[in-house]
């Protein structure tokens, strides 16, 4: 089978980043593309600055905060905690997106069970 | 929630410091690249390599700063601001139609506001007292005649004593006195002081309650002063206080007369309490012998509504307690006489009591919910009246817009949406819209300011101290929406048009000349501004002409020599039969008598004088030309004894005198034409046997004589009315026949217009008009006249002392006003047609150069070539001024500009038209003048 990649669909990079933060703590813009791309495996599209555009309104509505440290490689960074309100945020969306995408499994097996 | 804000808040901050996080952001992506490249480094690249792919992997470095920037401040308000910039800057550039856009736009906006200001007035206002939002009026309403409605004392006293969700509940009525300043006696005499008219209110004591204003000296009234028999008493205002009795602080306890009766002085009030509408002095309210108060706005019921009562709980509290059965409230014969003097029955009333916010009792007999919406229907028409300026300057906009096609063909290929470039239009439109709201503004505030200084001073009463006189945060606001719809239709339609199916073909075009057409809808708008403009023109001079020529031809007489004022009698004479304004019909009876035998003394008193060469009384002592009644129709016929259908007449169809002849009337006396030096013609004057009221006799001017009879004889003719301007026409046969007697020569000031005067004998018509005509100093005579009227009887009244020319004077001055406005407007309207057709040409030869270079290339001459181009442009103009002319003509004929206040100013069509033609060749000069300029090789080379 070839291996084909997909574009993220909209409105799940937020999630994705949230997610991202969540598990691995402080972490620079790099380092959440980095790691997406590895869980994606190569299968996902990701456009690095689009990252940037998803941290900037993730921080609007201080859903992360930021602040300047050095990097691995001592190099000066911004690095991205999720807040409170971030982790509040996501455990909704999470619970969301596990509801449609079981709406939408169920809906590409119909044959199944009957 | 706070999402949201969170985002609002950190945008704000972000817009007003941008530098910093541009910074923060490049900071990032250059540590992103660094880290990114480091690793590709790392899995063997080369650093050339490593810094591509990365680059590549992160995007496009100016999109996401562009992005970024978006994302972080308001990008809307940049672009916005930016459009204002560039709004302005085109304003600039094209300041000829910045100047006509923005006087149509201005005017229409003015006249906007001003209608909205007046509503605001009107039914906008609470009061500004204590807690004024819960102050109401009651009153009796009559459902089936649709207005308001005496409320019966049984009443009045049931809802005071009853009513529990209102407090305070109290009534007033407004009187007019001659107040004579007493000398401290209990009696004084009435050569005391010169008797002047004034408004006094009668009120009840709970008024100053509900006012919760306490009295600076004294006290207020108090229920006792009520009291059948109890010692008239009167409290005053502040300012009566300081110019009458020079601020003495020990002004209670003396006296003052009001009419004929001694009021003792018991309380001044602070400044600036004018409670209950304008007032200054305050009486108690006593029921008439009726038993009745008399009918708003004359008497008002006012309440407080209870502390957590609403409208609409006062009025089913009301509702519930009903009015007493209106048989059981006999109608007195005071009342009665009124009704049958305004030709109303009293039968088949529905009455019902209602409540409303207590401003609202002075706008008219006016259903609160059928005003709201005639409120806001008439708003919309207003704005309605942007449409035809705005429409004008759309084709302005869309002829400019089509020439900057190239502009926008630009930008959209360098990434702007339509909406970015429709916004942009539309934006320089609201830059211009906004700047006329302003100005608009600024012209209302000053008229107000005017109205205030003028209007304010010149009424005797005052206006009702609720009306602010300053500009309303709503009118400012209402000028906004204006503003914001002028900009739609001005510039988004154009803009919409323009930018759409073309915008693609416009960009094919991209560096040679459009293809674009001005389409049919845009030249059909020029044709029907042009017809417009011209058909409105005549009839603009006419209507003009009409208000200025007094001012400037002058009354035609000498006026200056003419004293006049108002004769009235006070309410304490009268026995209750003469109804205000109408004419007696029996001059028998006591009210009538006594104010003719005083009204013949008056005279008599006053020919003794010195300086006084003449006296009359009439209903319009001055005949001033812009005040009397004026009949729509007369029928005439020679015999009465023939009947109608016997009607001939010379010189008119039918024997009638169409609405084209309207006609005026006057009310005069035996020595009305001596006094004014108006000469006989023919026929006789009034002689005394005229003035019985059973006779016919009448006298007519020159101008209906001829109206009327063309150069046969008017003498022994008989004339009737068929109705005055504004009432019912009177059934045939109640219509009475009238004698020509006798034929006046025209009153200088008003030639064009047929009069017929009317004998009136002494008592008659009350309130009556005086002449005098006096030898010199006009002053002097009008105090002797006050004291002789004073001392003749304390409750004769004069108002409005003044001489003629004082009065015409003060006409002049809101007709320099109208006539002014009228100029603006028409100059707008011209202009507007004008630079319509100058764009439609403008554009035209902008299309045609190459063609006009090709062809004179090939020899053709310039100037027939030009024709050529602007045949189809000029016979558009021809088209539409021949149906301004025609919509003149028909104007002319069926509504001429006499009936609304015009003059008769021959040639005016043919002026009009041939200005007109001026106006479009000055128009089409610079477009042409262009067009000759063409220089063939270079549009050549440019193809």
């Amino acid at each position: 089978m070839a291996e084909t990649r997909s574009p993220i669909l909209q409105g799940t990079l937020d999630l994705m980043v949230l997610k991202t933060l969540e598990q691995l703590g402080s972490l620079h813009g790099y380092g959440i593309a980095r790691r997406i791309e590895q869980v994606g495996q190569g299968a996902l599209v990701v456009n690095q600055g689009t990252i940037y555009l998803c941290l900037v309104r993730l921080v609007q509505k201080k859903w992360v905060s930021t602040k300047w440290g050095l990097s691995d490689n001592n190099r000066k960074a911004k690095f991205y905690t999720v807040t409170k309100a971030g982790r509040a945020q996501l455990k909704a969306e999470t619970e969301n997106w596990e509801r449609i995408a079981g709406v939408i499994v169920r809906v590409l097996q119909p044959a199944e069970g009957s | 929630m706070p999402t949201f804000l969170h985002v609002c808040v950190a945008r704000i901050r972000a817009f007003l410091r941008p530098g910093d996080l541009d910074r923060e952001f490049e900071q990032e992506l250059a540590s992103h690249l660094a880290m990114a490249e480091a690793e590709k480094i790392r899995q063997g690249m080369t650093p050339k390599q490593a810094r591509r792919a990365a680059r590549v992997e992160l995007g496009g470095l100016t999109q996401l700063r562009e992005a970024s920037r978006e994302a972080w401040g308001l990008p809307w308000l940049d672009s916005f601001w930016l459009d204002i910039k560039l709004g302005l800057r085109m304003l600039r550039k094209s300041w000829g139609m910045t100047l006509i856009g923005g006087l149509a736009m201005t005017i229409a906006i003015f006249i906007g506001v001003v209608v909205f200001t007046f509503f605001d007035f009107a039914y906008g206002g609470t009061l500004p007292l204590d807690d004024g939002d819960r102050v109401i009026a009651i009153q009796t309403w009559d459902d089936k005649a649709r207005r308001r409605h005496q409320t019966s004392l049984p009443d009045f006293e049931r809802w005071r004593d009853a009513l529990r969700s209102v407090e305070d509940l109290g009534a007033f009525q407004t009187i007019e006195h001659n107040l004579i300043i007493g000398g401290g006696s209990s009696e004084p005499e009435p050569e005391a002081g010169l008797a002047e008219p004034v408004i006094v209110a009668e009120m009840t004591a709970s008024g100053f309650e509900l006012a919760r204003v306490p009295p600076l000296l004294g006290r207020t009234l108090v229920e006792d002063d009520e009291r059948a028999g109890a010692v008239p008493v009167v409290v005053i205002g502040y300012n009566e206080w300081q110019s009458r009795f020079l601020g003495d602080p020990a002004v209670v306890g003396r006296t003052i007369r009001l009419g004929d009766t001694v009021h003792i002085v018991v309380g001044v009030m602070p400044e600036g309490f004018v409670f209950p509408v304008s007032h200054r002095f305050w009486t108690p309210l006593r029921a008439d012998q009726s038993g009745h108060l008399p009918p708003a706005p004359e008497a008002s019921v006012f309440a407080r509504l209870a502390p957590g009562v609403t409208l609409e709980g006062a009025q089913a509290e009301l509702t519930t307690l009903g009015l007493l059965p209106a048989a059981s409230l006999q109608a007195s014969r005071f009342q009665a006489s009124i009704l049958q003097a305004a030709g109303l029955q009293e039968s088949g009333k529905e009455l019902e009591a209602r409540v409303m916010p207590y401003t609202f009792a002075f706008t008219g007999d006016a259903d609160r919910g059928q005003v709201r919406w005639v409120i806001r229907l008439v708003l919309v028409l207003v704005t309605l009246l942007l449409i035809p300026p705005c429409a004008n300057i759309a084709i302005l906009v869309y002829a400019r817009t089509i020439t900057r096609q190239e502009e926008f063909a630009a930008r959209y290929a360098l990434g702007a949406g339509r909406g970015r470039i429709v916004g942009q239009l539309f934006v320089e439109m609201l830059v211009l819209a906004a700047a006329a709201a302003g100005v608009a503004l600024l012209v209302v505030n000053l008229s107000l300011r005017w109205a205030e200084a003028n209007l304010v001073s010149e009424s005797l009463g005052g206006l009702p101290f609720w009306i602010d006189f300053s500009l309303s945060f709503r009118s400012v606001l209402f000028a906004a929406g204006m503003a914001v719809v002028a900009a739609m239709i001005a510039g988004l339609v154009p803009a919409l048009k323009a930018t759409g199916r073309q915008m693609r073909s416009g960009l094919h075009t991209l560096g040679s000349r459009t293809s674009m057409q001005l389409g049919g809808t845009w030249t059909a708008l020029v044709v029907a501004q042009v017809a417009l403009s011209l058909a409105a023109l005549p009839a603009a001079v006419e209507i003009g002409w009409g208000t200025i020529r007094h001012g400037i031809l002058g009354p035609g007489f000498a006026a200056e020599e003419y004293l006049t004022a108002e004769l009235a009698m006070g309410r304490e004479a009268r026995s209750g039969s003469v109804a205000e304004g109408a004419v007696a019909e029996d001059g028998a009876r006591p009210f009538a008598r006594r104010f003719g035998a005083l009204q013949g003394e008056l005279v008599r008193r006053l020919l003794a004088e010195p300086g006084v060469l003449g006296v009359t009384v009439a209903a319009l002592p001055g005949d001033e030309p812009w005040k009397s009644v004026e009949i729509e129709s007369i029928e005439s016929i020679s015999r009465p004894q023939e009947g109608p259908q016997q009607v001939t007449g010379q010189g008119l169809e039918g024997g009638i005198l169409g609405a084209r002849s309207l006609v005026r009337v006057n009310h005069v006396d035996e020595a009305f034409f001596d006094v004014f030096d108006v000469p006989l013609l023919t026929g006789r004057g009034f002689d005394t046997g005229d003035f019985d009221p059973e006779r016919t006799a009448v006298i007519v001017n020159r101008t209906f004589a001829e109206q009327l009879v063309g150069d046969g004889n008017p003498l022994g003719r008989r004339v009737r009315y068929f109705r005055r301007q504004g009432e019912e026409a009177a059934a045939t046969d109640e219509r009475t026949w009238y004698e020509i007697v006798g034929v006046v020569a025209d009153r200088p000031a008003h030639v064009d217009r047929g009069t017929i005067y009317f004998p009136v004998a002494a008592g008659q018509l009350h309130p009556t008009g005086l002449a005098l005509r006096v030898r010199s100093d006009p002053a002097s005579v009008s105090d002797r006249l006050r004291e002789i009227t004073t001392s003749l009887d304390p409750n004769l009244r004069l108002d409005k002392v003044l001489t003629l020319d004082e009065i015409y004077r003060e006409k002049q001055v809101g007709n320099n006003i109208g006539a002014s406005s009228l100029a603006v407007i028409t100059l707008s309207v011209l202009l507007l047609s004008a630079a319509g057709l100058y764009s439609l040409l403008s554009f035209t030869v902008n299309q045609r150069r190459r063609e006009i270079g090709i062809r004179s290339a090939l020899g053709a001459q310039p100037r027939r070539l030009l024709a050529s181009i602007f045949r189809r442009a000029l016979s558009q103009f021809a088209v539409g001024a021949l149906l301004g002319v025609l919509v003149a003509l028909a104007l002319d004929y069926y509504l001429p500009a006499e009936t609304v206040g015009g003059w008769n100013v021959p040639g005016v069509i043919p002026a009009a038209a041939a200005f007109m033609i001026v106006i479009g060749l000055l128009a089409a000069a610079g477009p042409a003048r262009r067009g000759l300029r063409v220089e063939p090789i270079e549009e050549l080379r440019n193809s």
